[in-house]
Formats: structure tokens, C-alpha cells, sequence
């Protein structure tokens, strides 16, 4: 029994109707939709933490006297445009291009993968240089509490991105998985659209160039 | 016609027949939403009666001045995770296990949008309540014994600095809440998808029963809330283990950040508590006055209503911290105005009891109990809403005399009608009426026993938190009295307790419908088949059980 | 499982989730996991395999496809017809408003003549107790003379026609107001009007004049007799409310439409 031609009655006036199926969101979007704005306000409360502090620490080093905004404009690039290599691979997926859908998500791998290796390089300037640690002060907290949680996000959201890369290695994707890969490129989305106010808050405000 | 791969060889009914320890294998491995919302309510339940000991325990320190039955230090353990229990372990998941229960079968669905992310929410709630009370004997308290968490269920800042909460007590309060939020974010989030995307044919937003409108918020309420909660926890772990200084002011940091952080959540985290609530009298109320409940589409708007309001009153409980004149102002201001959405809702309350054929079986006794008790609860709110006054009354037992009206007069209340009136759907047996009506006077009348004098000592000066209190300040008699509510409230919640077990086995069959009510959960068979509805309904009214009994004058048409 | 078709299905129409133990495993992992912080690694260790074990469990229940088992079907015993019901007495109430009130000139007419009946007792009040019919007056002038808190009782026990007229004024307006709020409030209470009348209507006045006396009027709160003053309520509500429920009703337009009470549509009621 099909269900897009079920005739029903009508409990309202009692005549019968060959209605389709009610459209209702799908459940995968709405799912992820959630999770991403639970995430939102997870960050936007760090993000509020590092405003709030900045100029109140007791010592240095802060923002102004130990952040090097050059290099992380770069990484930056890197992050950013992936999100426009992840949204040309799940086209390539859904009109069942494979070869393009592995190229363009190998290029997404590789930007994400920059902006974390960027990232460590920047935390070992800044531990080995300024000597920062998250126990130094309020800027030391505040950066790496921030900064670090979205790498975090970063690596998770490499860590899916990489499954469904190997997955397609193998052959085990197909043209019907593009909707559970586009919900996998919201989130990554998500990750760079959060790094547009991190890069705001840190590097702009934090550094006293805002 | 398309393929569905099964596993045939083991299906539900040769499931069903076997020994102890392959059902409770099926209760560890079941993604169905009725058998986790009823593993929520269960183990909700306990903790409830956990954290109702801890609470007498404290009532009997304060029966007289200078009482020396807990010392001072355990007393601080008492009230930190009695509050810490009843939110997270008790309101938490009772209400979200209910509407895991009972949003499918109300909606007309199969499961939740995501079962296993459900079953893997209960156990996250569940092992972080494990682990909040393993602190009893794995933490290391001040003296290197073990100790439970004793920095308030709100932890503020500094107390919970390395510097003055010693060993690791407070650290188990931090990873057990976390770990249990991560449960309730994994709930919230798929309570929504649930409603927005699993609705039957014909079950248009508008024509959804009102507690599923209610769940709606709350989850996203749960999604707004929660994650600041988990922020400022981990800031606060860092704190204590990695030597960060978020919330130390000898480096610049700020405590009253904190209160912030953990208010923005702890004001939501009140209408979660409460919103399921008014869902849950909003089914009983019209079902026990035969009326439709009135203003439908005025109690959706409060309800969407509160839930954007109430995301900006947190700072309502920071008034005595000194704020300054401008935000204590708006945050008044805002507290006033969520009283216009909530009082919306009593009145049609009111409306829907107005002229209707009431019948006082229990859960309305409860449902009427619960609008009763919820209006002195919110009334108290709005006084405590005027800055000058609250200065006053400010960390004294007149606040614990108010939430206690909301949280135990309101949402308990509600819950315990709840279980009355939904209890025959999920075990089949009705409850025993006598003894629900008689632990519904105790609870009522050992309830306001001992939370109204709270009023009274509150204003008299009482201090919260505090482990005695001295002699001829004109305290005793109102502390007496509310220890004597104690055993009156033990006795009805022992006696419910009893009751839903004796009814287990000894219960009257229930049958379909035993109300007359009119929402889908009552068109399967009691307790619902696994699938819940053999074939998928559908409907064309608010009230589809209505239109089924009553074909010659359908809803539809009134709406 | 999935066909272009099925997409838009609701999940789950034709089948349900298997059950699993990915999710109770990963959750004993994070909570491990977590607890090893205040514990040892040991725990983390532990709690990080019971992840990854359980993730993977899970992952293969949902992936490719999400693992099903077939409904079976309880032998149409599921959906219910209706239980029978006792036939309902009465049409069904959605919606119940009083459809028949007191016309407004009978609450004037009620309040004018309990506040007659009002005055009078206050004017044996102040002869009985003060010997001066012209004290009460004047007390209740009172109300807008602050001052007259300070008068002594041979002052205010004078006749005063200025304030006999500001007295007379507010005296009126008060019953007037009262008494057109009596139409409103008794049909609430359809069986009893005398009850509203004569008990519940002036306590409730009393009390809130008990309450305000002290800012509205100082003058009168030095002189006043409680018992004389809840006797002048009981007057005032029996004669009004009697006054008021002698009164024939007339329907409201509460119980009509929308567009009958526009005009649009003609109907019975109110013609
Ligand atoms: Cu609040």
C-alpha cells in the first residue's frame, strides 16, 4: 500500500480526499539545526567571557602584545573557502559524480587540516615565545578556552568529513547519501561561520585593532 | 514496494515471553520512547525520594534553635544536593521522560525522530546521576574523607575556587550535571525534530494538543540553556584543574560572571520545569471539566510568549549583588511582563473549569492543586520581582517559601497528576482512587504545612542556608511547623509510591479510554503496542477522539 | 529503503527502529570518560574504548541504511471504536457565557436606592451615637478634605451645606458605580441574588474599606463604628440587590456570532 495515494475520509466533513502526504521538515535537518544552535550559544558564552576580559588582566602578555594577526588571516583563507569546496562536493555527490565528490571533499580535508596545523603553530609560538599557558592569566584563560574549543570543533568536524571520504574510498557511498553528507557540511558551515566571531573577537578586539 | 531490512527471527511478541534477565537485557537495548520515558519517570522517582530525604534531614536540623543532629558541614552537602537532585535528577528527567512517553502517541507517531540518540540521552542522565552521588564515597572533601558536593546547587563563584572548595567534591558536581546535560541537550533537541517533523496526517501545528506545543518550547528552551551551563562548567573545570582564572577575581576575574552564565541558564531551566507542567494540566483540565479548553490559540502564543521572555529575566535573581539602577530596571520590567503570559494561562485555565461537569478524580484533584498552589508561587515571583523588595527578602526562606510553591506546589503537583492520569495508558491498570485521594490531602495539606510559614520566618529574617538558627529572634514556632509538614508530605508521596506499585498487579483493567478523554494517546490500547498504532491515524481536529465518539458533530468545525 | 517515493514518508509508517546497545554503551563511555578526571586515567581509558565501541555499534545500526523491524499488527485491536458512552444531558458546553444580564438602568436604579437606605442608617448612626444626623455627612466629605482630620468633634457635628453637597456627590456617584457593578456580578450567581446582596457583596466592601480607610479618609477612620458600617453595607446590598434582581433580563450578544452581531446575519436571540 502506497501512502502518497491513500484516498482518506475527511473527519472534519466526512468526504473522502486523495490528499499526498503532509510536507513536514525533515527530521535530519531540523536535528541538526538544533544541534547547531545549542553549539551557538555554547560558544557565544565563551566568546562573551573573552569580551568581557579583555584589558582586565593583572600581567601580561595579552592580545595586543602577543598575537600575530598576519599568519591567522591566512589560515583563515583556508578555513573559509573550504566551506565553498564542501558545498561543490555534495553537488558533485548528489548528481552522482564520484571522482569530483572525492576531489572537492580531499580539498576540504586539506584547508581544514591547514587551519588546524596553523592553529598548533600559533599555540607554540605563543607558549614557547611569550610563554602563554591557559594558568598565565585571564588572556591565557580566555584564548585558549576559546580558541581551543573551536579547533576542537574543527577536528571533529575533519573527523566526519574524513569518514565519509575513506566511506567513498571504499564504495560504500552513494548518490541517495548526499543528504546525510549535506547535513555533515551544515555543521562545517557552522564551524567557519563561529570562526568569523572568533577571528572578530580575538584578533580584532582582542588586539586592540577594533 | 521496497525492502526493509528486518531481522525476522526475533520479533517482538517471542521477545516478550522470556526469563528476568532477557527482559531486563530488552530494557538495556531499547530504543522504544515508551520504555525509556518510563525508565526516565522510574528512576526519576527515585531520586526523588532521595532527594525528599535530604530535605527532611534538613527540616529536622531546623525543628529547633540550636539543634545538633548534622553538623555544619554536612548540612551544606544536604541543601547543595537536594537542589542539585530535584533539578537535574528529579524535574529534569521526569518531565522529559513524559514527554518522551507520551509526545509520539499524542502527535500520532511511531517513536522519536531520533530513538537511539534517545535511549543514548537516559543514559547519559542516568550515569551522571550515578556520578554526582558516587561523590558520597569516591570525593575527596576538605579533610582527604569523602564528601558530596556542598557549594550550592548554583556553585557560585569564588566558593568554588581551588582555594576554598578543597579535594575534588565540587569537580563530581561539575562532570555529573555535564554529563546529565548532555543527556537533556540530546532530549531537547530531539523532542523538537520530533514535533516539527513526525506529526500524522492531518495534524497541522495548530491542531496539536497543548502539552505538545508546551514540549516544543521546553526543548528549545533545553537547546538555549543548556550549552552556556556546559560553557561556564567547563570554564570552571579548567579553573579547578588547569589553574585557568575565569572566575578568580585575585586575577582580574570576575565572580559575578558566573552568576551570569549560570543564571541565563537557571532562569530558562525554571520554565523548563515548568512549561511541561501547564502542558500536562492542560490535557487533564479539559478532559476532568468535559470542555475544550479555552483560548487554544491565546495558550500557544504564551507559551511561545514565555519562552522568548523568559530568556531575558535571568538577572532577576542577582538584584542583591548591586547591578545598578539601569538593568535592575530592565530586568524587573522584563519579570513583569512573563506574569502577563503566565496569568494568561490560569485564566483559561479558569475558563475551561467554568461552567463545566467537573469530576474530582485524582489527577484533577492535582491539576486544581496545581493551579492553586502555582498562582501563590507566582504571585510571590512578581513581588520578589520589585528590586526593593527583593533587597530585602533577598537569600531568606521567603525565596525558598516562593520556588517552593512553584516547583513542588506547581510542577510536582502537576507531575504527580500526570502519573494519575496517564498511568492506566502505560500499565493497562487504573490507580487506586481511594489511596490517591487520600495521599493527594496529605501532600496538599503537609505541603502547605510546611512551606507557607517559610513566608513568615523568611520575612521575620530567616536566612537561607544557613544550619541553625538562634533562640527568641520569633523564629521557632514557624521552623516547628514546617518540620511538622514533613511527615504529612512523606506519607502521601509513600502512599503514591505504593500505589503505583500495588496497582501494577492488583489494578481494575483500564481498557482503551478510561477518562472519556480525547487526544490519540487514548485511541491504542493501554499499554500501546510497540508501534503504538497499527495503522498511522489521522486527524482533523484538535480533539480526533472527540470527532471519532461523536461523528454527527465533529470538532473541526469550531476551530 | 529509501526511494525517491519514500522520502517524503513520515519515518517509521511501515516500520520501527531495532533495538541496540551502541547508545548504552557510548553513554557509559562519555560518563567514564568524564569520571576519570576525578579518579584516574584509568577510568578515561575505559570510557574512551566504550565510546568508540559503542559509536561504532551504533553507526553500523544506522548506517547505510537504518536498521528496522517490521510492524506486527495486534490483530486490529489497536485503534479503538468508542467506549459506549452515557448519553450526554446537556447540548455541548464550548463555550459558556451568561447570555442574559440586568439592564445597566437597573443597576442605577438599585445603587441610587441602597445608597438611599445606606444613608439612612448612617444618619441613625450619627443620632443614635453623636446625636447630629450631619456628622456622618460631613465625615464622608471628609474624603476630599484632609484637614478635617484635625476638626474636633463640634466642628465636624455642625450643619455644613457645602459639605452636605460634596458628601451628597460622592455619596451618589459611589452607589451608582456599585450598583452597576452589582448587574454585572449577579448573574454570576443566577440562584441566589440575595446571597451576593446581603453577605458576600458587603464583605467584601468592608474589608477593602477596612483596609483603605486609614489613606482614603483619615477623618472618618477616628470616628467610625465597624458594626454601624458593615450594618450601612447590608443595607445598601439588600435593597440594591433586590431593587436590581426584581428587574426583567435582557440577552446580551455574547452567544451570537461574529457576523450576526455585525448585522450580516439576522437571528433570534435579541430580536
Ligand atoms: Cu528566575
Amino acid at each position: 500500500m502506497a501512502a502518497t495515494s491513500d484516498a482518506t475520509v475527511d473527519p472534519t466533513d466526512g468526504a473522502t480526499r486523495r490528499d499526498a502526504v503532509e510536507w513536514r521538515p525533515s527530521r535530519g535537518k531540523v536535528g541538526v539545526a538544533s544541534l547547531i544552535a545549542m553549539e551557538s550559544f555554547f560558544f557565544g558564552t565563551f566568546i562573551v567571557a573573552f569580551l568581557f576580559y579583555i584589558g582586565k588582566d593583572v600581567h601580561g602578555p595579552t592580545g595586543a602584545t602577543a598575537l600575530d594577526v598576519g599568519p591567522v588571516i591566512v589560515w583563515s583563507i583556508c578555513l573559509l573557502s573550504s566551506s565553498a569546496t564542501v558545498v561543490a562536493a555534495v553537488k558533485a555527490l548528489a548528481r552522482g559524480a564520484k571522482a569530483a565528490f572525492e576531489f572537492w571533499m580531499g580539498a576540504t580535508l586539506l584547508l581544514g587540516g591547514a587551519f588546524v596545523y596553523g592553529t598548533a603553530v600559533e599555540w607554540r609560538g605563543l607558549m614557547l615565545d611569550h610563554e602563554l599557558f591557559i594558568s598565565t592569566n585571564l588572556f591565557g584563560s580566555t584564548y585558549y578556552g576559546l580558541v581551543g574549543f573551536h579547533a576542537f570543533h574543527v577536528v571533529l568536524g575533519l573527523l566526519a568529513l574524513g569518514m565519509i571520504w575513506t566511506l567513498s574510498k571504499l564504495g560504500h557511498l552513494r548518490a541517495v547519501d548526499a543528504e546525510k553528507v549535506e547535513l555533515v557540511s551544515w555543521y562545517w558551515h557552522f564551524v567557519d561561520v563561529v570562526w568569523i566571531f572568533v577571528f572578530t573577537s580575538v584578533y580584532l578586539f582582542g588586539t586592540g585593532i577594533l | 514496494m521496497t525492502t526493509l531490512p528486518t531481522t525476522p527471527a526475533e520479533t517482538v511478541a517471542d521477545r516478550r515471553a522470556e526469563p528476568l534477565s532477557a527482559r531486563l537485557h530488552l530494557w538495556a537495548i531499547t530504543v522504544d520512547h515508551k520504555r525509556l520515558g518510563i525508565m526516565y519517570v522510574l528512576s526519576g522517582l527515585v531520586f526523588f525520594l532521595v532527594g525528599g530525604l535530604e530535605a527532611s534531614a534538613m527540616r529536622a536540623q531546623l525543628a529547633r534553635p540550636g539543634n545538633d543532629l548534622v553538623s555544619p558541614e554536612v548540612f551544606n552537602q544536604l541543601f547543595t544536593m537536594h537542589g542539585t537532585t530535584m533539578v537535574f535528577l528529579v524535574g529534569m528527567p521526569v518531565l522529559l521522560g513524559m514527554g518522551n512517553y507520551l509526545i509520539p502517541l499524542m502527535i500520532g507517531a511511531r517513536d522519536m525522530a531520533f530513538p537511539r540518540l534517545n535511549a543514548f540521552g537516559f543514559w547519559l542522565f542516568l550515569f551522571g546521576g550515578l556520578l554526582l552521588y558516587y561523590s558520597y564515597i569516591g570525593a575527596q572533601g576538605l579533610y582527604g574523607t569523602s564528601a558530596a558536593p556542598d557549594v550550592g546547587w548554583f556553585a557560585y563563584a569564588p566558593l568554588t575556587d581551588r582555594t576554598f572548595s578543597r579535594g575534588n567534591s565540587t569537580d563530581y558536581w561539575i562532570l555529573g550535571i555535564m554529563v546529565s546535560g548532555f543527556g537533556s541537550i540530546a532530549t531537547g533537541a530531539n523532542l523538537v525534530a520530533t514535533i516539527l517533523c513526525m506529526r500524522c496526517r492531518g495534524m497541522t501545528l495548530m491542531r496539536m494538543p497543548l502539552m505538545a506545543w508546551m514540549m516544543l518550547v521546553v526543548g528549545v528552551l533545553v537547546l538555549t540553556a543548556l550549552g552556556p551551563l556546559t560553557a561556564a562548567q567547563v570554564m570552571l573545570l579548567f579553573d579547578r584543574n588547569l589553574g585557568a582564572h575565569f572566575f578568580d577575581p585575585q586575577e582580574g576575574g570576575s565572580a559575578i560572571l558566573w552568576q551570569h552564565f549560570f543564571w541565563f541558564f537557571g532562569h530558562p531551566e525554571v520554565y523548563i520545569l515548568i512549561l511541561p507542567a501547564f502542558g500536562f494540566v492542560s490535557e487533564i483540565v479539559p478532559t476532568f471539566s468535559r470542555k475544550v479548553i479555552f483560548g487554544y490559540p491565546l495558550m500557544v502564543a504564551a507559551t511561545v510568549g514565555i519562552g522568548f521572555i523568559s530568556l531575558s529575566v535571568w538577572a532577576h535573581h542577582m538584584f542583591a549583588v548591586g547591578l545598578g539602577p539601569v538593568l535592575d530596571a530592565f530586568f524587573s520590567a522584563m519579570t513583569f511582563m512573563i506574569a502577563v503570559p503566565t496569568g494568561i494561562k490560569i485564566f483559561n485555565w479558569i475558563g475551561t473549569m467554568w461552567g463545566g461537569r467537573i469530576r474530582f478524580a485524582s489527577p484533577m484533584l492535582f491539576a486544581t492543586g496545581f493551579v492553586a498552589m502555582f498562582v501563590i508561587g507566582g504571585l510571590t515571583g512578581i513581588m520578589l520581582a520589585m528590586v526593593p523588595f527583593d533587597w530585602q527578602v533577598s537569600d531568606s526562606y521567603f525565596v525558598v517559601g516562593h520556588f517552593h510553591y512553584v516547583l513542588f506546589g506547581g510542577t510536582i503537583f502537576a507531575i504527580f497528576g500526570a502519573l494519575h492520569y496517564w498511568y492506566p495508558k502505560a500499565v493497562g491498570r487504573m490507580l487506586n482512587e481511594t489511596i490517591a485521594k487520600w495521599s493527594f490531602w496529605l501532600l496538599f495539606a503537609g505541603f502547605n504545612l510546611t512551606f507557607f510559614p517559610m513566608h513568615i520566618s523568611g520575612l521575620l529574617g530567616m536566612p537561607r542556608r544557613i544550619y541553625t538558627f538562634q533562640p527568641d529572634r520569633g523564629l521557632e514556632l514557624w521552623n516547628l511547623l514546617s518540620t511538622a509538614g514533613v511527615p504529612l508530605q512523606a506519607a502521601g508521596v509513600l502512599l503514591i509510591v505504593w500505589n503505583l506499585l500495588r496497582s501494577h498487579r492488583k489494578g481494575a483493567i483500564a481498557g482503551n479510554d478510561p477518562w472519556d478523554a480525547w487526544t490519540l494517546e487514548w485511541a491504542t490500547t493501554s499499554p500501546p503496542p510497540e508501534h503504538n498504532f497499527d495503522e498511522p491515524p489521522t486527524v482533523g481536529s484538535r480533539r480526533p477522539l472527540w470527532d471519532l465518539k461523536h461523528p454527527e458533530d465533529p470538532d473541526g468545525r469550531y476551530e | 529503503m529509501a526511494t525517491p517515493d519514500d522520502a517524503r514518508e513520515t519515518p517509521y509508517a511501515r516500520a520501527i527502529p531495532r533495538p541496540t546497545a551502541g547508545p548504552l554503551v557510548a553513554a557509559f563511555g562519555v560518563a567514564m570518560l568524564f569520571a576519570g578526571i576525578v579518579t584516574n586515567v584509568g577510568a578515561s581509558v575505559v570510557g574512551a574504548v566504550a565510546l568508540v565501541f559503542g559509536g561504532v555499534i551504533w553507526f553500523r545500526e544506522v548506517m547505510p541504511d537504518e536498521a528496522v523491524e517490521p510492524i506486527e499488527a495486534t490483530g486490529g485491536q489497536t485503534v479503538v471504536t468508542p467506549p459506549p458512552l452515557p448519553a450526554r444531558d446537556a447540548p455541548s458546553r464550548r463555550l459558556l457565557l451568561p447570555v442574559e444580564i440586568h439592564p445597566y438602568r437597573a443597576g442605577l436604579v438599585g445603587g441610587l436606592a441602597g445608597g438611599a437606605a445606606m444613608a439612612v442608617v448612617a444618619a441613625a448612626w450619627g443620632l443614635v451615637e453623636h446625636g447630629s444626623v450631619w456628622l456622618p455627612i460631613n465625615l464622608l466629605a471628609g474624603a476630599v478634605n484632609p484637614g478635617m482630620a484635625a476638626m474636633g468633634e463640634p466642628e465636624l457635628a455642625a450643619f455644613d451645606g457645602g459639605w452636605i453637597a460634596i458628601a451628597v456627590g460622592i455619596h451618589a456617584a459611589l452607589s451608582i458605580m456599585t450598583g452597576l457593578l452589582f448587574t454585572v456580578a449577579l448573574p454570576m450567581m443566577p440562584r441566589r441574588p440575595m446571597l451576593f446582596g446581603v453577605v458576600v457583596a458587603p464583605v467584601i466592601l468592608s474589608s477593602l474599606s477596612w483596609s483603605t480607610m486609614g489613606i482614603v479618609n483619615p477623618a472618618m477612620e477616628e470616628f467610625i463604628s465597624w458594626p454601624w458600617f458593615v450594618g450601612s453595607q447590608i443595607a445598601f446590598g439588600a435593597v440594591c440587590g433586590a431593587v436590581i434582581s426584581r428587574v426583567e433580563k435582557v440577552p446580551t450578544m455574547a452567544a451570537l456570532s461574529t457576523s450576526e452581531r455585525l448585522g450580516i446575519e439576522q437571528s433570534e436571540v435579541g430580536s
